[in-house]
């Protein structure tokens, strides 16, 4: 027990607090304020990194399992937060992108957007998105969901242009739908399973009708699937993501789709891992269906965020697919799918942001992102041209980069597991991806140089405005290059990971919902008489974190 | 019975809700939305069992546990999720409603062509002193001139290919039949 699982409040307080401050003492004035605004922020992005690389550490390095009950009140009474090396990983990749944002978020973002609130938004964001890394039970995952997605209502129409009133109303009635899917999941389970806890959820769930189990899995399914933007739910993405500054974008581009990815990952991984096997064909086919739209709707989009939003698209759906062959293949590759799932998810939230960081570089050197108009940034940007093709191939998945691990180890796995068609598939989308980037780099780095807008260049030729835009992108690019090089590490590292989500005993015991009540079967609501002059002997309840079994 | 009643009353919630939502109105969306959340909150409610005259706080202290193992308290826990619920789609209906509005107020009133150049600070972005002439830089001078796709504002409105004009472009430019 090398740490407190009290760290765990942190990536959640941290902010939460910070962004408090900042409403309270910080809000009404001038520019000074902004100053002590932006200083905070950086501040909490800081700490919450800090704490993330040692949760990672102890998470999925040393493979502890952390569980904070709050107020110490037993497991599914008190509100349960968990830490496993899937959380730690994602909360760690959360850090670094949301500390890669900021510097170009505070070089682009304007005085009046500030002056709306964007730092403490930002902030909310984070906590939201951390919260939902964490969320030990139903409920807070719902109420961290909608955390986030107020904090991203308000980022993506900060500034309130018409574009932006537009796209936002396609963005907030499609995400509200699937929270309203969620919170029924989230009552069907109550009602059935008489419990909102994960692990007691995953306790009681092979005991419960299959019909329940059927329901509560293809709620979940369409609920989480359309945050991540999976295929016939994805609509809101595209329709959204070109609108707000380049900022705002690059930050949802990095982290809201995964948390739907994440959540994917954990519902499936500790609810129904049966459902990986008896339901593979339909998710292989929605994997399949994600990329080739994503890759195909990228090729006819005419700017630059839209593509790279379609692009988000396209990844998620081979992230669907490491999820989909998880469980399968021989009994040495379990875990293999998610391990490549996981190493692939790492690899599109850095590369992803850099992406949409330089485009948004390249975007306001020229004013507009319409690939038609725009061209010959080469010679006057020659730094970000590199940056950004640097990105692109990796994006692309060429060999030094992330993207040929992690694209190698998920089409590994698919062939492995005998699905050619869904391979193919991926191979197909991994091509038209090569395109696209290639299409996006000439169109605007080569040809003759011409600007369709007339924004004075002057304002981006301040040095410490290049340095703040272009730093995080290469920052993040060489992070990619370093998960390229180092990626046998990194792939066992995710390994450890992937077969920690699918221990289920693990998780049930680490939470021990049961050690206060007894379980009775599914149906009933119970609360047996000793439950409070029984307190279990061996102190399960306390809030250390405790080492794992054995994986299986 | 009465859960037959609820049930009749979540589905045609939901019902009306979606119907709501995909009439082309703003204010029949927000409406539908209401609708889908009071759904929800009813399908909370009884997610703990409808069961009349039990009580869940106990003014007799002397024989709760009794209570406890004749199972007869009632879940209080499904009030307190409908509250929280409540809660945020009232904040949610909020923020929609706001939303909606300035739609409405940016279509019907002045026809805006382009968005604000996201860059609208110059110079140190570290430097928030008063006195300079960032003060005087009007941002408001932005929303004329510096919008994207300039070339083709210049002619006047925008001509875009049929395949992009959706919905919403009809309505910015005047052309939008009203349902």
């Amino acid at each position: 027990m090398a740490m407190s699982a009290n760290l765990l409040a942190v990536p959640v307080a941290a902010p939460l607090l910070t962004a408090a401050l900042i409403l309270l003492f910080a809000r009404w004035g001038g520019r000074t304020l902004i100053r002590h605004q932006i200083a905070l922020t950086a501040l909490a992005l800081c700490i919450n990194l800090a704490v993330a690389v040692l949760l990672f550490r102890g998470a999925a390095g040393q493979g502890q399992q952390f569980v904070l009950q709050l107020g110490a009140w037993p497991a599914p009474f008190g509100i349960t937060i968990y830490g496993d090396g899937l959380s730690a990983t994602l909360l760690l990749l959360t850090a670094l992108v949301a500390l890669a944002v900021y510097p170009f978020a505070v070089a682009t973002i304007d005085y009046h957007r500030a002056r709306m609130g964007f730092h403490p938004l930002y902030l909310f964001l984070l906590m939201g998105v951390n919260g939902a890394f964490l969320a030990g039970d139903l409920f807070n995952l719902y109420v961290f969901f909608e955390v986030l997605l107020m904090a991203s209502f308000v980022l993506l129409t900060i500034g309130a242009q018409p574009a932006q009133t537009n796209s936002g109303i396609r963005y907030v009635v499609l995400n509200l739908l699937a929270s309203t899917v969620f919170l029924v999941a989230a009552g069907i389970a109550y009602g059935t399973l008489g419990t909102l806890n994960f692990a007691q959820i995953a306790e009681r769930l092979p005991l419960a009708s299959p019909a329940v189990r059927t329901v509560f899995a293809g709620l979940l399914l369409v609920g989480f699937g359309s945050k991540a933007a999976i295929f016939p739910l994805f609509f809101w993405l595209p329709a959204s993501y070109h609108t707000p500054p380049p900022a705002v974008t690059a930050l949802f581009g990095g982290l809201l789709t995964k948390v739907g990815v994440y959540t994917l990952f954990r519902s499936f991984t500790l609810f129904f891992p049966e459902l990986l096997l008896s339901w593979q064909p339909a998710l292989l086919t929605i994997a399949g269906a994600t990329m080739l739209v994503g890759a195909l709707g990228a090729l006819a989009q005419p700017g630059i965020r839209r593509v790279l939003s379609f692009h988000i698209i396209s990844h998620v759906g081979f992230m669907l697919m490491g999820l989909a062959v998880a469980l399968s293949g021989n009994s040495l590759a379990i875990g293999f799918g998610l391990g490549a799932a996981i190493i692939y998810l790492c690899h599109h939230m850095i590369i992803k942001t850099a992406l949409i960081m330089a485009g948004g570089a390249v975007e306001l050197h020229m004013g507009s992102d319409r690939l038609a108009s725009i061209g010959g940034l080469v010679s006057r940007q020659p730094f970000l041209a590199f940056l950004f093709f640097m990105a692109a191939i990796s994006l692309a998945g060429v060999p030094p980069f992330s993207g040929f691990v992690s694209k190698l180890s998920l089409l590994q796995i698919t062939l492995d597991t005998r699905h050619w068609v869904v391979a193919g598939v991926s191979v197909f989308a991994s091509l038209l991806t090569m395109m696209n980037m290639m299409r996006l780099w000439r169109e605007s780095f080569w040809g003759d140089y011409s600007r369709p807008s007339r924004v004075p260049s002057r304002i981006l030729q301040s040095g410490v405005r290049q340095k703040l835009i272009l730093t995080p992108v290469a920052v993040l690019v060489l992070l990619s290059l370093a998960l390229g090089i180092w990626g046998e590490p990194a792939f066992r590292l995710s390994m450890q990971v992937a077969q920690q989500a699918l221990d289920r005993q693990a998780y049930i015991e680490a939470v021990s919902p049961s050690a206060q009540i007894s379980t009775l079967p599914a149906g009933h609501l119970t609360v047996p008489a000793e439950s409070v002059s029984t307190n279990s002997p061996d102190g399960l309840s306390n809030a250390a974190a405790r080492t794992p079994l054995v994986s299986r | 019975m009465i859960s037959l009643l609820l049930a009749i009353a979540v589905g045609s919630l939901f019902a009306c809700g979606t119907y709501l939502i995909m009439r082309r109105g703003q204010i029949k969306l927000i409406l539908g939305l209401a609708l889908l959340s009071h759904g929800v909150n009813l399908l909370l409610f009884g997610s703990g069992r409808l069961i009349e005259g039990r009580p869940p706080i106990f003014l007799n202290k002397t024989d709760y546990a009794e209570t406890i193992k004749l199972n007869l308290p009632a879940d209080p826990l499904p009030q307190a999720l409908i509250l929280t619920a409540i809660v945020i789609s009232f904040g949610i209906t909020a923020f929609v409603i706001v939303l909606v509005n300035r739609r409405h107020t940016v279509t019907q009133t002045d026809y805006v062509h382009g968005e604000f150049v996201p860059l609208l600070r110059e110079g140190d972005p570290f430097d928030f002193s008063e006195s300079t002439e960032i003060d005087q830089y009007d941002w408001l001078a932005y929303e004329v001139d510096e919008v994207y796709d300039s070339e083709e504002l210049l002619t006047g409105f925008p001509t875009l290919p049929p395949s992009e004009q959706d919905e919403s472009t009809a309505m910015e430019e005047d052309r939008y039949r009203w349902p």
